[in-house]
């Protein structure tokens, strides 16, 4: 079977969208894994036979969200501003986070994960502190904790140095040329470097699928890197995994089949392990690219005092 | 090659003459046409399922590296045998993604094995995927692995195969390949000569046996067992029965 043409890959032969093909070779369609297992390592002579092809497909999707979660690099981007609430949806594919940044001016700042919660859900109580319940029996819940309307309201101080912090905007004195603050005096030797940072932090609540901002983050442009398991929404034409690999997946559900079938010896299932781990080591290996070209620019850099 | 197909064509004239060859040596006895033909729809099914049966045999001794290629390839032999009754036909669209599976009525034969099942996609067909009662539910229910147009899947009940997704629903959607069974054989003759029936191969419902010719000593003895049984001759069954075993120990 032909690859496509030229004019396929440029210009998707006219077709909109015309940037449909491009980078397409990078990649072996999950379609195209499925079918070449089938063909190449099950049937009579192989050690996979009679597995119905839903157990590959099963196997060959895991395989690939494992993939995306670390050895791929496959980083998504989404940008978006942040609302009056403070929250930013998580995306429809999100699994996980790698960096969340503002961006303003046409720069990206990193943004700091805060080590303190800035969220939490609540119950309505009485003046004596019990909790209020509805004819059904479940707690009454408002609409947002103190925890929240402080964040959002902007009035939750922040242990990190920025608008929120307890300390910005307190005045201190100046003295043979030395500022001094009275908080500081007796109490503070140093800087704690896990909080020094002037800009807004976050928090994901991944159970309501969203980030919570502490203030000052309210309609600015926050953007969001992060990985998804590669399922494209359950569209199987558009799943695909890179070349590099390809071995790797047919190794994997080679031996995850393996591994779960009654009556494989053992050395058969370690056999298949084995192959299966080294493949991962040097699909790695080859993704990470390392080359001098690479290296060269950081090399340059070796003899600069770091003061 | 015509030779050959000349020889094929008139197989069961042969059969019928070696069979009432051995049963009239001793004077055991005669068989009429009619009974020769139930006799010889018995034995044709026969041994046309021991050709699974031995294929699947031949691969087990593939597996255990106690069958040869070339020549000694005997799964070849039996592959191109069951390969001469396959059948590629569209199935018969009955209702919303339901099909007929193939039948007489429907794609001209009955199936004995269906082999694989195709989702004609526009220009590429897709292999279906046979799954069954007991799984497929889940296998709707499943995120991971629910039939879609690229990993199509069917089942059936009774005469009816359901395809999946649901979306399969055109005539000329799903494609079957299958193995039929063979025609049902049948002697037929012009007029009685001498007390005996004069073989006519041109009468319209003649049909000769479709196995291969290496097949007529099996038919034979095959036969002939239904036939000893038939006339009560307990020694030709034996015979039969005999040549037969010997037969199959040859070809282990």
């Amino acid at each position: 079977m032909a690859y496509i043409t030229q004019y396929k890959y440029y210009e998707n032969d006219g077709a909109s969208p015309k940037d449909e093909n491009w980078g397409s070779y990078q990649y072996v369609s999950l379609a195209d894994v499925v079918n070449n297992f089938m063909l190449m390592y099950a049937g009579n002579h192989s050690l996979v036979n009679n597995e119905e092809r839903f157990k590959v497909l099963f196997h060959a999707k895991r395989g690939i969200q494992e993939l995306n979660y670390d050895a791929f690099k496959e980083i998504k981007i989404l940008q978006l501003n942040v609302d009056d609430n403070l929250r930013f949806v998580l995306p429809s594919d999100y699994v996980n986070w790698v960096r969340v940044s503002v961006y303003e001016n046409g720069v990206l700042r990193p943004l700091t994960e805060n080590i303190q919660t800035n969220w939490s859900s609540a119950y309505l109580q009485d003046n004596n502190n019990d909790i209020l319940f509805d004819h059904a029996g479940n707690a009454l819940e408002p609409g947002n904790s103190n925890l929240d309307l402080d964040r959002i309201r902007g009035s939750k101080r922040s242990i990190y140095l920025n608008q929120n912090s307890s300390f910005n905007g307190l005045e201190g004195y100046c003295c043979d040329g030395n500022w001094y603050f009275d908080y500081s005096i007796g109490a503070r030797f140093g800087l704690n470097t896990e909080t020094a940072n002037i800009n807004p932090t976050f928090v994901i609540n991944k159970q309501a699928g969203v980030i919570n901002f502490s203030s000052g983050m309210s309609n600015r442009s926050c953007v969001l890197e992060y990985v998804s398991d590669g399922m494209e929404g359950g569209e199987d034409t558009k799943i695909n995994l890179n070349k590099m690999f390809e071995d790797y997946i047919y190794a994997y559900i080679e031996y995850a089949i393996l591994n779960s079938k009654l009556g494989v010896q053992e050395y058969v299932v370690g056999r298949a392990r084995k192959r299966k781990q080294a493949l991962l080591r040097n699909a790695k290996i080859r993704l990470s690219n390392i080359h001098p070209g690479r290296l060269l620019m950081n090399m340059r850099g070796q003899n600069k005092w770091i003061k | 090659m015509l030779i050959f197909a000349l020889k094929v064509l008139q197989m069961i004239n042969s059969v019928r003459n070696t069979v009432l060859s051995v049963l009239n040596k001793n004077n055991y006895g005669y068989i009429s046409p009619s009974d020769f033909n139930l006799f010889a729809k018995q034995a044709q099914l026969d041994i046309f399922e021991d050709y699974f049966y031995q294929y699947n045999y031949q691969i087990n001794k593939e597996n255990a590296r106690q069958s040869g290629t070339g020549y000694a390839d005997i799964t070849k032999g039996y592959s191109e045998v069951i390969d001469s009754f396959s059948v590629t036909a569209n199935l018969a669209h009955i209702a919303t993604n339901t099909f007929s599976v193939p039948t007489e009525l429907t794609t001209d034969s009955d199936y004995y094995l269906i082999n694989k099942v195709l989702f004609v996609d526009g220009t590429s067909l897709k292999e279906m995927e046979q799954v069954s009662h007991s799984k497929i539910t889940m296998l709707l229910n499943s995120l991971y692995t629910a039939p879609s147009t690229t990993f199509p899947a069917f089942t059936i009940e009774e005469s009816t195969l359901t395809a999946y997704p649901d979306t399969i629903d055109e005539y000329e959607d799903v494609k079957c390949q299958y193995i039929r069974y063979p025609e049902d054989p049948k002697w037929t003759y012009l007029s009685l000569t001498g007390g005996e029936p004069a073989f006519d191969s041109t009468a319209s419902d003649y049909q000769d046996f479709e196995l291969p010719l290496d097949d007529e000593p099996d038919l034979i003895m095959k036969i002939l067992q239904y036939a000893g049984m038939s006339i009560r001759e307990i020694a030709a069954v034996q015979f039969a029965q005999g040549a037969e075993n010997k037969d199959d120990a040859d070809q282990k």
